[in-house]
């Protein structure tokens, strides 16, 4: 843009009448915006498109390029137990996610409100869990899972989620709670609710925001991870669907169209979960920079 | 705590306190337990276990040397090789967001709806997207199509195929996954951004890149430090789904990263031992950048 000398009474309204040139100038400007990110918009819905576009097609048709058919939904659950697996990343996802806050929450209040000698030190050890990757102690983990007997079922994949995702519910909820006015607690012993009381009649109940960033960034990451779910679940017919999708994937057997509609089927939940609480996931994602 | 006075209370006191730091040391014990037996003591079995043979059931210990035949092995050091490639697709994976998230900004009509069309990807598997991304890559894929519209019929790419491509194309994926994440933290950081300080450069005839370059650049500066931890935190620790979906670290190794290597080396050769010693690697690695993090969290208390 030219640096062209404004009058004042002009600056001071953007949509004051401007000289034409400037105005096309303008307009051409926001259609020219408004393009760019409708062309974003069809690279961002990219994946939506090809995966309810190629579920759409039969095997055949897949191959051929043409036509549509209903076939691969109607033979879907006989290639991949949709059902069975959806029902598995519930029961993993809820399991953990409340453990996660069961956990979380009292040592969030502790860390903020009732400091003990070292909580300090403490707090600052588990925050820094929250940079361990577990590929990075996949193998003693897997190991000590596997001998206490708890890869048959679900509880490893739920206890091995559950301390992933401690560390940043502590976090999440010791600062949180640190906003919480000391007086609140203090009039809350004094009429006798002891600390289990306050902290559940007066700080839960003030903390549901903050439970709801945590369950929601905690669903998605839960729902949507392969590692956790393809090692410590190893009986196939509790696998996760985000599971059953990658391993089947991976062995290159299964037909296109159907893999695309069973990844739409796993990909729905999330996308449901996170259109309906996008503000909390914004929350936890700036959290820690956005005070 | 206020000044005591008499003697009597001072007692109350002293177990009231008492009190207070044993509940809080109770209320948070679990989450102390959960951590140190998933996440504690692993760390230190690794470096014990990165010194022996082992193969999940009995190990021998070996010693140091473990390490110097660790360091000797050509995979390990082509994994750190992918690394440090991928490493180049961080400045795309903050830049493009970036840009985006300055669109955004403009709040052009209907701006909130692109908002949601933007971040939707971000809720779904890094599974589900590496299978799309493969579809995209394949050589009846997406790429080749757009190719040949556009008039070089002769042209077939098959980016996955090959082991001089692979890994651009994992790059870019990778790139695309982070989009909706980093955009969203822009946004953020853009709405903290006082409108009348742009507004009073634009008086004073700054230009439209003048304005970005020395007032909403700086502004952000936090946000992309941020930005830039995550992406690289997410670039060594969470390519996995898209590796074993899209190419299960081939051709050859030219998509093994080191944790894929890891899951490789311990589940498909069955070296425990080997596996542990690489994990400790990338436990170095991610830590690096993990204290940086910190640093970042701790300026801002």
């Amino acid at each position: 843009m030219t640096t062209l000398i404004t009058p004042p009474q002009e600056s001071d309204d953007r949509e004051a009448p401007t000289p034409p040139s400037r105005n096309t100038r303008a307009k051409v400007g926001r259609w020219a915006l408004f393009f760019a990110m409708v062309v974003i918009a069809v690279v961002m819905l990219y994946p939506f498109w090809v995966m309810i576009i190629t579920s759409l097609k039969s095997e055949a048709q897949f191959l051929s390029g043409g036509g549509f058919s209903w076939l691969s939904w109607k033979h879907l659950s006989a290639t991949i137990p949709v059902g069975q697996e959806v029902l598995s990343s519930t029961i993993v996802c809820s399991a953990s996610i409340l453990i996660i806050l069961v956990v979380g929450l009292p040592a969030g209040f502790a860390f903020a409100k009732l400091r003990f000698r070292t909580s300090t030190a403490v707090f600052l050890v588990i925050v820094s869990a929250m940079m361990v990757p577990l590929q990075a102690i996949l193998m003693p983990e897997f190991v000590n899972v596997t001998k206490l007997g708890l890869t048959g079922g679900y509880f490893g994949a739920i206890l091995v989620y559950a301390a992933l995702g401690t560390p940043f519910s502590v976090f999440l909820f010791t600062t949180y709670f640190r906003g919480v006015p000391d007086e609140l607690i203090e009039a809350g012993i004094v009429d006798g609710l002891g600390y289990f009381g306050a902290l559940w009649r007066l700080v839960v109940p003030i903390a549901i925001p903050a439970i709801a960033t945590v369950t929601v960034l905690q669903f998605i990451q839960i729902w949507d991870d392969l590692l956790v779910g393809l090692l410590f679940i190893q009986n196939t017919s509790e696998r996760p669907i985000t599971v059953g999708l990658a391993v089947l994937a991976a062995g290159r057997t299964t037909s296109i169209p159907e893999l695309m509609a069973g990844s739409f089927i796993s990909a729905l939940p999330a996308m449901i979960v996170y259109l309906g609480f996008q503000r909390y996931l914004v929350k936890g994602l700036t959290m820690g920079i956005d005070r | 705590m206020s000044a005591i006075t008499s003697n009597a209370p001072r007692v109350r006191r002293m177990t009231l306190r008492r009190r207070r730091q044993l509940s809080g040391f109770l209320f948070a014990l679990p989450a102390i337990a959960l951590v140190i037996g998933f996440i504690g003591v692993p760390i230190g079995q690794a470096v014990y276990y990165s010194f022996t043979q082992w193969n999940g059931l009995t190990s021998t210990w070996i010693g140091p040397s473990t390490w110097t035949q660790a360091f000797h092995n050509s995979n390990l050091w082509t994994a750190l090789e992918n690394n440090a490639l991928l490493l180049l697709a961080v400045p795309f994976a903050l830049g493009l967001p970036l840009g985006i998230a300055v669109l955004l900004h403009q709040r052009v009509a209907g701006w909130r709806i692109f908002r949601s069309i933007y971040f939707l990807p971000t809720a779904i598997s890094w599974v589900v997207l590496g299978l799309v991304a493969e579809r995209f890559f394949a050589y009846q894929g997406t790429l080749n199509s757009i190719i040949h519209a556009l008039g070089f019929s002769h042209v077939n790419t098959n980016m996955l195929g090959y082991e001089s491509t692979a890994l651009s194309a994992l790059g870019i994926t990778f790139v695309f996954t982070m989009i909706g994440t980093n955009t969203m933290l822009f946004l953020t950081g853009l709405a903290t951004l006082d409108p009348s300080l742009e507004e009073a450069a634009r008086i004073d005839g700054a230009g439209r890149w003048r304005i970005f370059r020395s007032i909403t650049l700086p502004h952000l500066s936090r946000f992309i430090q941020l930005a830039f931890v995550m992406t690289v935190i997410a670039l060594f620790s969470a390519l996995f789904s898209l590796i074993f979906v899209m190419t299960g670290g081939g051709p050859g190794y030219a998509t093994t990263t080191m944790e894929f290597l890891i899951y490789q080396t311990g589940f498909n050769q069955g070296d425990f031992g080997t596996a542990a010693l690489y994990g400790l690697i990338l436990f170095v690695l991610t830590g690096i950048v993990g204290v940086v993090q910190l640093r970042l969290i701790g300026s801002n208390e």
